[in-house]
């Protein structure tokens, strides 16, 4: 199929994932990712260490552990999806970080990240595809936000690369 | 209201397309904000804010009918400060929340690396958040008004449209004409870098050919000294 075999115009793709996410917008609600992660994070930690999580006010009044949050599943259909267009258009294969620097940004940046989403309460996508397009008045003081950090971040990352 | 197992479904549907179609785009929100800030090229921004126009008109002009389920909890500095932290650490892991799990699916163990940790990090919050009840916002996390002050979050379209008497929908008409600016502005811009590009191409050329003919000259010398010099040698 042609649709495997030549990259899809970004603009066609985000056009029609935003079409989608109206519709999901009027019966549950606008897509957002972080809060699926959240839960699976709290359902990991159950299975680890069991009730004794709920000794955490955290996980009983902010995110009380439960299997059929839908946002987890949004974050598993991206995996699934992501998956079947990789394996369909012959592009999956297993990519490696090679040096170690990279693997402790990695490191870094994924705790950043968690502790981030949670801090502020909403991520990326719920910032730019949820709270932007809804003109929360918030979502400026979070775009905001997330300008000044990639552009930190993005200064780091430049000064790291010349390093090298 | 729809069952949780339905409210799964759909949810499993929809990231199952946004995931396919991110795949075979290469879309990245990562790179929307750090290839315009690091390299000046906008492939990635465009598309966002094409995806922001369109989300801006279907949402406020559903929520002028009353429709939709918008977002609302408390906005506060946790809000920037949060999201400060995730803009440097998504440059760090070079990917976001939506680009870890579409590359995961493609094999790449980088980003599950980073997806783990960011599991990590969610947890070391509830940590924090926990011992502390972390007074600055207790309440705003569970989903109660808190702090009159910081009440950005629950003022969006509709809210603002019932403050004004106007419907939703002429916000989001102005928005989206602001973010059309600012896409109209970028493809100026590459318009720009367009022309640059082929001015360069243009003088290589340009300097390729005059050195190609300056050697041609140089040849046919040598070749007219030594057809002179020839008859002498040969004498």
């Amino acid at each position: 199929m042609e649709f495997f075999k030549k990259t899809l115009d970004p603009i066609i793709a985000l056009a029609a994932i935003a079409v989608l996410d109206i519709f999901m917008f009027l019966i549950m609600g606008a897509w957002t990712v972080g809060g699926g992660e959240t839960m699976m994070t709290g359902l990991i930690a159950k299975g680890m260490i069991g009730d004794e999580l709920e000794r955490l006010p955290f996980w009983s009044i902010v995110f009380p552990v439960h299997g059929d949050y839908w946002k987890i599943y949004i974050s598993l259909g991206m995996l699934f999806g992501a998956f079947v267009g990789a394996v369909l258009s012959k592009e999956f294969y297993w990519r490696v970080p090679r040096h170690l620097s990279e693997w402790v940004l990695i490191t870094l940046g994924g705790l950043l990240m968690g502790f981030g989403i949670r801090l502020a309460y909403i991520c990326n996508v719920s910032t730019f595809f949820g709270l932007m397009p809804e003109m929360n008045m918030g979502g400026y003081l979070a775009m905001s936000g997330i300008l000044a950090g990639a552009w930190v971040g993005s200064l780091i990352y430049k000064k790291l690369l010349e390093a090298e | 209201m729809m069952s949780p197992v339905a409210e799964c479904f759909v949810a499993f549907i929809f990231g199952s397309v946004a995931g396919l179609l991110m795949q075979r785009s290469r879309f990245c929100n990562t790179a929307a904000l750090r290839d315009a800030i690091m390299f000046k090229t906008y492939r990635n921004t465009k598309a966002m804010l094409v995806a922001m126009m369109i989300l801006t008109i279907g949402f406020t002009g559903f929520m002028s009918l009353g429709a939709g389920h918008p977002l609302q909890f408390d906005v506060g500095l946790n809000t920037f400060a949060g999201l400060f932290l995730f803009g440097i650490g998504m440059v760090f892991a070079g990917a976001c929340t939506v680009s870890t799990w579409v590359k995961t699916g493609e094999g790449n163990l980088g980003a599950l690396w980073a997806l783990l940790f960011t599991f990590v990090g969610m947890f070391l919050f509830s940590l924090v958040w926990s011992a502390s009840w972390w007074p600055p916002a207790p309440q705003t996390m569970t989903g109660q008004i808190n702090a009159p002050a910081l009440q950005l979050g629950f003022a969006n379209a509709q809210t603002l449209g019932q403050k004004f008497g106007v419907p939703a929908i002429v916000f989001g008409l102005v928005q989206t004409v602001v973010l059309f600016g600012l896409y109209r502005a970028i493809l100026k811009r590459e318009h720009a870098q367009r022309l640059e590009h082929e001015r360069h191409e243009l003088e290589h050329a340009r300097k390729k050919a005059e050195k190609a003919a300056r050697k041609a000259a140089r040849e046919t010398a040598a070749k007219t000294t030594t057809a002179a010099t020839e008859p002498a040698t040969i004498n």
